[in-house]
């Protein structure tokens, strides 16, 4: 076999478990970074993002108008979920665990009994392209492509925007910051609301490479929680994107050449491992001067 | 301080004699209770009766300590595992069930020890140890779901893969020839959750509890008054870890069997559910509500709809809402102010 | 044979008398004993004058809750149709039939069978002469619900006592003896995954439950009181290895689910392809948690097989289908169980299970008259049900045989219920003829090759009427003459050690 085609392969696949370490933590980590809520139920929110899109497609609408549908249920959602249990927890973080952990069972198994075992598949948008006896899924190239561009878009919202300023001023010090006139309160049903939003979108997106069950959102807890610890919660973009970064670059060789089970036991480890190495997250490494 | 004293003092529920007598009722009330019963309805209640000292590990570390574990079922797994192959290959010496059950304890205890250096001596956030934990759950489940076939084989027991290990050995007193079912097992189970639970209640009011408290309440200023927390941390991991694993191996006797699903993510939040529901600062509240929930759990899958786990996730929303301290916890407060007006009339 | 042989006429089903029911009479000497043969054939209506009777307790314990539901809801349909059907009367047809199958203790007949009873119609072998009353036959009949001239079982209502498992096998334990113990159930009906079937099988054995199991698996339970009527390895790996190794060549990649049922019925794979000319290029075994297929995809287009062999399993790992798909993977697939089991076929759209092989015992699109009928019945019991899978249609028959067995049996009592069991046991099924196997406790079933095309619409390419379960003959199992209550696995037969792990 030809180097050159095998090394493109093995990119695409890294930056492919990549997008999806990304997708399945983003939502996630906003949370967690910026009010230290850790949301169990993160899955099953996902899982409404995909059931959203999979409705709209059956109702006949075309597959990429249901995503902003998607985002703004996962807002509503949020907006829900956080005025009647999260506001209450918010100095008692292992309690919101517990509560979300309660609140995404009675979501699946609600979908289960409304819905039924399944909801209809979304057919997987464009075709594939061949390169050297490898073939790419385009909609896969574009999954990378929604990836990178919901991370330069918190990017932008958390650097550019005065939202932005405000959403860093509370996580660094919530008291302080009401001190000057922040509605903490505001901030972090803002903040919620958008994680849970994030998170339905990346179940609307996602929605087409899985089965859409009520019990789907199991699958992505783990890379979700693996990408967030590695990642450290002091700063949302260089966590997630060294996290989901290094831990599909060690997947995917692995996986290639010893197989999938290979694979995830080496996530795993490579986890254990950069949590020894970096107690506080990848985040923490300075490769640009300051954070 | 001798250990009656401890035993009563004043980090759990009740802190005058009339708790003792509450707990003297207790243990006796559940003496009683399989009397009434049929055999399988005390082997029922000894499930019921052996996840406490899960429930406990749970306690201890996160209600006492402040370190919230998921990895608990995962000690409890792994001295299950341990004891199946350790009794099963023993069979032929005297007692082997007690070999079993000190090797399964140590497995975990050792197990424990290595996750609590990773997690300890890097100082890691206290938000990062219950996902951690949770991962590693997962990942001894992965792990032992591709443990089928005969390459898996140690000594004369197949590990069994996702199927899990069968034919695990019942539990035997030297002196009974049978193995213990039914109501013996009953009382085995009782005696054993009940030796736990005084043990720790005792070790919880004793100095090292004040530290183990005061950790969970500042740690800082814990460091600063010259403990090493680490250390103190590490060991109350280790410790739960040996609580959780009497519950696998006390499960295995009962059940003679055990999967790696029973590691899984459902398992795993188990516990903790348990812990937050009772209360997770008293060991008598989260061992009263192991047992409800257990018991609850079960009552609700005999119904045959599809409602059971709804009603669970219900149940736990609501423990978190309407009773900050847990639904045992907040009862037996209030229960205490109720007396207290009336002694006033 | 030194047992006391009598020569009897079993009447499998209420005769008509214009002779329209085709099966009518199994001439066999049947080496069952006089307690079970007596009463059990003529239970009339009349018979249950005795009033209300205690139910005969019917013990249902399947997933309704939790990521197994999906298959456990319709287990538990299939169950509650056939408690109703037996409670109106009615039964499938078939009987005991001897216990080496159809024909296979009949009587020597004086000539030898000819073909077409002499007048053309090959539906019909004739007996040889003498002693039959009608010919004996092998074609299907369309119709087989018919009347059991019986009002539930023996006279007695049937109960059913569905419980929930939770998808959770702590929940299984206690509901097995909350059923046994506390319920005291006359037949347990249980079991999705190979673990639950496990983790009960300690305690059905503790209390020598009669225990049915339905699903399709890996194959190997030798259980005196397990019952299985699932399909397994014999007959589903090799006629569909067979097939696709001479259709489409011999290169396999086995790509499986990483716990016991996938690497055993990988192992048959590797041990069976070189019979047929086949050899196992790659064999990638992928946990149930991944759900990401990219690496595995690339791997197999590395590998550049003929075909591939997918036993994936879970909802999580048929994300595999779509996922190929859209990657341009088209190779052709075989599976033992997708399409029949979590109906891939419908669920994902078209064209993920393009060319997806994949020989079954029973899926919903069989066209016969008598699956249709089913069908029929069954979406008119539950309209909103989405599919009705391989495993819900063996719960279904599973508990008809259940009953005839214990008419023939003349009793509830399990002991004697299992040896009627064990008498060489047919019924009809929707599938076709099922044969409960007395050595092994296993079905023999029909076999189909379906495979779905570009449009998922399903075809049928070869069917075989009757493959019986062999392998656990070869491993010397006979739970009739020498009860065991263990799992073999393939390790154990040095055959498939040849070819390694």
């Amino acid at each position: 076999m030809e180097i050159a085609p095998l090394i493109i392969s093995l990119v695409y696949q890294a930056l492919t478990a990549g997008a999806f370490l990304v997708l399945c933590s983003i939502g996630l980590m906003i949370v967690l970074g910026m009010m230290n809520i850790i949301n169990l139920a993160h899955g099953e929110i996902m899982m409404i993002g995909a059931y959203v899109a999979s409705l709209l497609v059956t109702e006949g609408l075309p597959f990429f108008l249901t995503l902003p549908f998607c985002f703004l249920v996962g807002v509503l959602v949020g907006l829900v979920i956080e005025f009647l249990f999260i506001r209450y927890l918010y100095s008692r973080i292992l309690s919101a665990l517990v509560l979300t952990w309660g609140l995404g069972l009675i979501i699946a198994q609600g979908a289960l009994l409304i819905y039924g075992p399944f909801l209809p598949s979304i057919k997987i948008p464009f075709g594939s392209i061949e390169y050297g006896g490898f073939t790419y899924s385009i909609y896969q190239l574009f999954l990378i492509f929604v990836a990178a561009l919901l991370v330069a878009l918190i990017y932008f919202i958390l650097q550019k925007t005065e939202l932005g300023l405000k959403a860093r001023a509370t996580m660094q010090n919530p008291e302080i910051a009401s001190t000057i006139g922040i509605n903490r309160k505001k901030m972090f049903s803002i903040t919620f609301a958008f994680g849970a939003g994030l998170a339905a979108l990346a179940g609307g997106v996602l929605a087409p490479t899985t089965t859409i069950a009520p019990f789907m959102g199991t699958q992505f807890v783990a890379p979700a929680f693996i990408t967030v610890v590695v990642g450290g919660a002091t700063n949302i973009i260089t966590g997630t994107l060294y996290s989901a970064g290094s831990l599909a670059a060690i997947r995917t060789p692995i996986g290639m050449y010893l197989g999938s089970f290979a694979g995830t036991v080496g996530l795993f480890f490579a986890a254990l491992i950069l949590i020894r190495l970096y107690p506080n997250g990848l985040a923490s490494i300075r490769l640009f001067g300051r954070r | 301080m001798g250990p009656l004293q401890l035993f009563l003092g004043e980090r759990d529920l009740g802190k005058q004699k009339s708790s003792l007598i509450f707990f003297l009722a207790y243990l006796v009330s559940l003496s009683i209770v399989p009397m009434v019963m049929g055999d399988y309805e005390a082997m029922n209640f000894a499930y019921f009766l052996l996840n406490v000292p899960l429930g406990l590990s749970v306690t201890l570390v996160w209600g006492y300590c402040g370190i919230l574990s998921f990895g608990q079922i995962a000690f409890f797994g792994v001295a299950g595992y341990a004891y199946g192959i350790i009794a099963g290959n023993l069979t032929q010496l005297p007692a082997y069930e007690f070999i079993g059950i000190g090797g399964g304890i140590l497995s975990s205890m050792l197990l424990a020890s290595i996750l609590a250096y990773f997690l300890f001596f890097a100082r890691v956030e206290n938000w990062i140890i219950p996902v951690l934990t949770l991962v590693f759950t997962l990942l001894l489940e992965t792990f032992l779901a591709q443990t089928a076939g005969y390459q898996w084989k140690i000594g004369n027991v197949l590990l069994g893969g996702y199927n899990g290990m069968t034919g695990i050995p019942s539990m035997r007193l030297p002196w009974i020839d049978d193995p213990l079912y039914g109501y013996s097992f009953y009382y085995y189970v009782l005696t054993f959750v009940a030796l736990v639970f005084v043990a720790l209640r005792i070790f919880i009011n004793s100095k090292y509890g004040s530290i183990i408290v005061a950790i969970r309440e500042d740690s800082l200023r814990t460091e600063v008054l010259g403990y090493d927390i680490r250390k103190w941390q590490f060991f109350v991991f280790v410790l739960a870890a040996a609580l959780a694993s009497v519950s696998g191996i006390l499960y295995v006797q009962w059940g003679n069997y055990i999967t790696p699903s029973q590691l899984g993510l459902v398992a795993a939040a188990q516990p903790v559910i348990w812990a937050a529901i009772g209360g997770r600062s008293s060991l008598l509240a989260v061992s009263l509500s192991t047992i409800g929930m257990t018991w609850f759990s079960f009552t609700l899958s005999t119904q045959g709809n599809q409602l059971s786990l709804i009603f669970i996730g219900a149940a736990a929303v609501a423990s978190i809402m309407l009773f900050r301290d847990g639904i045992v916890l907040t009862l037996w407060n209030n229960v205490g102010k109720l007396g207290k007006l009336f002694e006033k009339k | 044979m030194d047992r006391n042989e009598k020569d009897i006429t079993v009447n499998t089903e209420n005769v008509e008398s214009d002779g329209s029911t085709r099966r009518t009479f199994i001439k066999g000497s049947l080496a069952v004993g006089a307690a079970l043969a007596m009463p059990a054939i003529i239970t009339s209506k009349s018979a249950q004058a005795a009033g209300h009777a205690a139910a005969v307790k019917v013990g249902h314990l399947e997933d309704l809750s939790g990521n197994l539901a999906v298959y456990g809801v319709q287990k538990d349909h299939a169950a509650q149709l056939a408690v109703s059907e037996i409670n109106a009367g009615l039964t499938l047809k078939g009987g005991p039939v001897g216990s080496g199958g159809l024909g296979a203790f009949g009587n020597v007949a004086s000539k030898p069978p000819l073909m077409g009873v002499g007048k053309g119609d090959l539906n019909y072998v004739n007996d040889g002469g003498g002693r039959s009353k009608e010919a004996v036959t092998f074609t299907e009949d369309d119709e087989i619900l018919v009347d059991s001239g019986d009002d539930g079982i023996l006279g007695r209502p049937v109960e059913l006592i569905n419980l929930d498992g939770q998808s959770n096998n702590n929940v299984w334990q206690q509901l097995t003896r909350k059923l046994i113990q506390g319920d005291k159930v006359d037949c347990l009906v249980a079991g999705f995954t190979s673990a639950e079937r496990e983790a009960i099988r300690p305690i059905v054995d503790q209390f020598k439950q009669l225990y049915i199991y339905t699903n399709q698996y890996e194959g190997g339970v030798a259980d005196a009181n397990t019952f299985c009527t699932g399909a397994i390895c014999e007959q589903q790996v090799i006629p569909v290895v067979d097939y696709m190794v001479k259709t489409f060549g011999p290169r396999i990649y086995t790509i499986a689910a990483d716990y016991n049922f996938g690497q055993l019925t990988a192992a048959w794979t590797k041990a069976t392809a070189p019979l047929v000319g086949g050899e196992i290029i790659e064999e990638e075994f992928v946990p149930l948690s991944v759900s990401d297929f990219s690496t595995s995809i690339a791997r197999i287009q590395a590998a550049k097989p003929d075909w591939v062999f997918t036993l994936l399993v879970g909802s999580n790992q048929s994300n595999y289908y779509p996922q190929a798909s859209a990657a341009g993977l088209e190779y052709p697939m075989a599976s033992t169980v997708n399409m029949a089991q979590g109906y891939e076929h419908r669920r994902f759209s078209a064209p993920s299970l393009n060319r997806m092989h994949n020989c079954v015992n029973y899926i919903e699109e069989i066209p016969t008259k008598r699956n249709r009928d089913f069908v029929q019945r069954w979406y008119k019991m539950f309209p909103n049900d989405p599919y009705i899978g391989q495993m819900a249609q063996n719960t279904y028959f599973s508990i008809h045989m259940y009953a005839k067995a214990a008419r023939l049996a003349g009793t509830t009592e399990q002991e004697a219920v299992k040896k009627a069991l064990e008498s060489g046991m047919s019924i009809e099924a929707p599938e076709g003829t099922v044969f409960m196997e007395p050595a092994t406790h296993h079905a023999g079933h029909y076999i189909r090759l379906a495979v779905a095309d570009a449009e998922h619409n399903v075809q049928f390419l070869r069917e075989w009427p009757m493959i019986t379960p062999w392998w656990l003959h070869r491993m010397g199992v006979n739970l009739v003459g020498k009860k065991e209550y263990k799992q073999y696995i393939p390790d154990e037969d040095p055959y498939f050690t040849m070819f390694g792990k």
